[in-house]
């Protein structure tokens, strides 16, 4: 059983080990193709992309920087990159931000089984963040879930919401400032 | 926007640096003053670590049975990847880019066919991989894989590759360039003759298409895995062939 940390497991995969290759792909690939396919809806695109994000992690594993994030942060980034690159462009929303969010609620199926190897990372995170999310303005909350999750700007939801751009913008840079200011988000890691 | 910022416009412009999406040249301008002002190159660094968080939000979903196998087949060692650059593997056009894949895949699985001792007389290269799948079977539990061709109409259509594990999976990938897609029944045929349902595939269409399941027998029972289309008739078969773990019977 691999207990080696995040970054052994991503050094192992950018040398090119078997044993860390696995256990890497173990322990991401739920998370992966989740975010793949939060964004992409379609489960052939989404294993694309998720192939993808691995091939991308693998290729550019040295270039990760543990001073700017964690690796599942980094990792997950590259996944919705990748899924982001292979949306059409001016497309319509690909689901509602507010189902993205209910989807996260962890239940007992988002455990992972006894032959998996848990991805220590994401637990604390994501409780007090979700929660911190939800207590946003619900127009704001809308706003900062299309543009980092989607990749849409200002513009394209200012387009499909007609709202003015420029209260679009507000609305993701307060949303984004209230979260770091909510959760004490430094840039000491 | 050309010239400098100041730490007004770029704190205005922090949360789409962070997010990613901040036009090219105001992304340019503004990391350009991120790199001589500590404060603001700070405010965009705590932005981008909420990003980060909120994107482990995003709900965790199982993949597909045999993506890990599939992804480790695309992750081949340098030296491999020189080797099909020099090929032109990276000049295909881009729905036919599986292709090599496949063809990796394809030669792991064959060397895992014939046995641990000749894969060890192999090269480096074919350990390494080889040493891949033998960690992918570990994790999985499983003990061993197979491949086969999926015979359609005109010719070879695609591959099926099979897992034996606790699930044992199927998954085929399937290219039709001239045939519209359409909706496949999906059928086991063991040994015995017994015909089991999988499920259905839309399959064909001018992109590769797969099918994968898991299966509810053991692979050295599966016959064949058939394809049958709307009319009933039997339109793409391969011939599973997995008698023993490490042999292609």
């Amino acid at each position: 059983m691999w207990t080696l940390s995040d970054e052994a497991l991503l050094a192992g995969l950018g040398s090119g080990d078997p044993e860390a290759t696995a256990a890497f792909m173990n322990r991401y690939q739920r998370r992966v193709f989740g975010m793949t396919l939060s964004i992409l809806r379609d489960r052939q695109a989404a294993e694309e992309a998720a192939q993808e994000a691995f091939v991308r992690a693998w290729r550019h594993a040295s270039t990760y920087d543990p001073r700017k994030g964690t690796v599942a942060a980094w990792l997950v980034m590259i996944a919705r990159n990748v899924s982001i690159d292979m949306l059409p462009s001016h497309r319509p929303y690909p689901v509602d931000p507010e189902v993205l969010l209910e989807l996260q609620d962890p239940g007992p199926s988002q455990e992972p089984g006894p032959s998996q190897d848990r991805d220590s990372q994401l637990a604390p995170v994501s409780g007090p963040m979700r929660e911190a999310l939800m207590r946003l303005p619900a127009e704001q909350r809308r706003a900062l879930v299309l543009a980092v999750f989607y990749g849409y700007t200002a513009r394209e939801v200012s387009e499909q919401d007609e709202t003015p751009v420029g209260t679009v913008k507000t609305r993701i840079r307060a949303a984004l400032m209230r979260l770091r200011s909510e959760l004490g988000v430094s840039d000491e890691r | 926007m050309n010239g400098e910022m100041g730490c007004d416009q770029v704190r205005d412009l922090a949360a789409d640096l962070a997010i990613g999406i901040a036009d090219g040249q105001e992304r340019d301008a503004a990391l350009r003053h991120a790199a001589t002002c500590p404060s603001c190159r700070r405010l965009v660094a705590e932005l981008s670590s909420v990003v980060d968080d909120l994107l482990l939000l995003a709900p965790s979903h199982e993949p597909p049975p045999g993506f890990a196998a599939r992804t480790l087949a695309r992750i081949s060692p340098p030296a491999a990847r020189r080797r099909a650059t020099r090929a032109g593997a990276e000049q295909l056009p881009a729905r036919r880019r599986w292709l090599p894949r496949l063809a990796v895949a394809t030669s792991i699985i064959a060397a895992l066919a014939v046995g641990a001792g000749a894969v060890y007389q192999g090269t480096a290269t074919d350990r390494r991989l080889a040493a891949s799948y033998r960690a992918v079977l570990a994790q999985g539990h499983g003990s061993f894989f197979t491949a086969a061709p999926v015979h359609g109409p005109t010719g070879t259509a695609g591959t099926v590759f099979g897992y034996q594990g606790n699930p044992s999976w199927l998954w085929a990938d399937v290219y039709l360039p001239n045939a519209s897609a359409q909706r496949y029944s999906v059928q086991l045929i063991t040994r015995d003759g017994r015909r089991l349902p999988a499920g259905t595939a839309v399959l064909g269409g001018t992109h590769d298409t797969w099918w994968a399941d898991q299966i509810p027998i053991n692979l050295t029972n599966l016959a064949q895995l058939r394809f049958i289309a709307a009319d009933g008739q039997t339109t793409m078969v391969a011939h599973l062939n997995a008698r023993s773990p490490w042999g292609s019977g």
